[in-house]
């Protein structure tokens, strides 16, 4: 039983007609076949894999199991659900372990009645990120922070006011590269709200970094060595965490394995790199 | 699974490692070694002398993550996590030194260019692993 359980959750087509029945209650194969866009024999595949999972009704619709059921709270619960048995090992040791812990997994892979809470969270990041830039006279682009512009912040009102709002720029910024990916890439549509939402909490790391070396800065420390070596080891540290957030967030809401949520992260941050040494030369 | 892709990325990230910590001790930019360089600045001005070991640092790092997999084959994830860290040591360190010296950047000595390539073959390992793994678990 447990390992048909695993063998059904381990196709990502399954685990998305899990999903759309378990988020309807019921489902027609019309609709199953229109929300998944494959062909009618591999619905018929993917539904005779789930026999233990899904049952046929007398109106011809698609229903849960108790297994089913238990599988779709599974799979809303958290990421251990949607990532292989291979992985779940992996999800053991002690470094993914520690980012799991340090990852607000509730507040990213919300539920419906607490879609308030992430929201609110979300704009709080955004204005602090904002405080802090212009706090520091720094300027984001993806996770790496630059004072390279700091002299045309004088140059006028509408230039000044474009440095000042640029963290909110760089946020929409970083989540189109990041949807517009996950849709001609990997062709996953869905979740955009969601995942837009929930992306400003992958600043939160980059947020606390730029409050560390506010506090620095102002203390007047980053002129000893070994305070401006621990700052730049912090912002190491604080952007692998940023990057794991945004590999969690592609995997809850588009449903992307780890490996390709991982390869996403890595290619845009250093495009992000890239961009920012062509522009200090 | 294909040993030769394992062989592949583990060279890759071995590879890269090793030309990175090996090119702390070439040349670099006024016939000068980083180590060299390391030496002299701190004689002279400690604060930012620790930076001139930065690739040491990456490499070494990019070495234990490399070698974690050549151990324990499933920690690859974590070997790629390590990997962003080791790999963020070297960005700071170009990021600081490529803008003060771009105009020798001709004139570059071989640990520049030996730096340049371990990177690269970091950056092809960290996203072989990720490939390989994907192509594995396809073919299974």
């Amino acid at each position: 039983m447990e390992s048909n359980f695993y063998y059904a959750l381990g196709h990502d087509l399954r685990r998305r007609i899990i999903k759309i029945i378990g988020d309807n209650e019921f489902s027609s194969f019309t609709a199953l076949k229109k929300e998944l866009k494959v062909s009618t024999g591999t619905i018929y595949h993917h539904l005779d894999a789930l026999s233990q999972l899904i049952e046929q009704g007398k109106d011809k619709k698609y229903y849960l199991t108790e297994l089913g059921q238990h599988a779709y709270d599974s799979l809303q619960d958290n990421i251990e659900n949607i990532i292989s048995d291979f992985s779940k090992k992996e999800f053991n040791s002690p470094i993914l372990k520690s980012l799991m812990f340090l990852t607000p997994k509730k507040i990213i892979n919300y539920e419906k009645g607490y879609k308030i809470y992430t929201v609110i969270f979300s704009i709080g990041l955004l204005i602090l990120g904002l405080i802090f830039c212009n706090l520091n006279a720094l300027f984001p682009i993806l996770l790496f922070f630059t004072n390279l512009f700091q002299s045309l912040q004088t140059a006028n009102l509408s230039l000044q006011i474009f440095f000042n709002v640029f963290f909110i720029i760089n946020f929409l910024l970083y989540y189109f590269i990041n949807e517009i990916i996950c849709r001609l890439v990997y062709k996953k549509n869905e979740n955009s709200i969601k995942f837009l939402l929930s992306f400003s909490l992958i600043f939160y790391p980059t947020i606390i970094y730029l409050a560390i070396h506010y506090l620095f800065k102002e203390l007047d420390l980053l002129d000893y060595s070994v305070i401006s070596i621990l700052d730049n080891i912090l912002m190491i540290i604080f952007q692998v965490w940023a990057l794991w957030l945004l590999t969690y967030n592609l995997i809850v809401n588009k449903h992307l394995k780890v490996e390709n949520a991982l390869i996403i992260s890595l290619l845009i941050h250093y495009g992000g790199f890239s961009i920012i040494l062509a522009l200090s030369i | 699974m294909n040993i030769k892709s394992i062989f592949d990325y583990r060279l890759l990230g071995l590879t890269g490692s090793i030309l990175l910590i090996i090119s702390q001790f070439f040349s670099w930019f006024s016939g000068y070694s980083l180590m060299e360089r390391y030496i002299i600045a701190t004689s002279v001005d400690i604060s930012n002398a620790f930076l001139y070991l930065f690739p040491l640092i990456s490499g070494s790092i990019c070495l234990i993550a490399t070698l974690l997999i050549y151990f324990k084959l499933e920690y690859r994830i974590n070997s790629v996590i390590i990997n962003f860290v080791g790999f963020g040591f070297f960005l700071i360190f170009i990021f600081e030194l490529i803008p003060q010296e771009i105009d020798y950047i001709t004139s570059a000595g071989i640990g520049f260019y030996m730096s340049i390539a371990g990177a690269i073959l970091i950056f092809f390992h960290n996203l072989n692993i990720l490939l390989t793994r994907e192509k594995s678990k396809e073919g299974s």
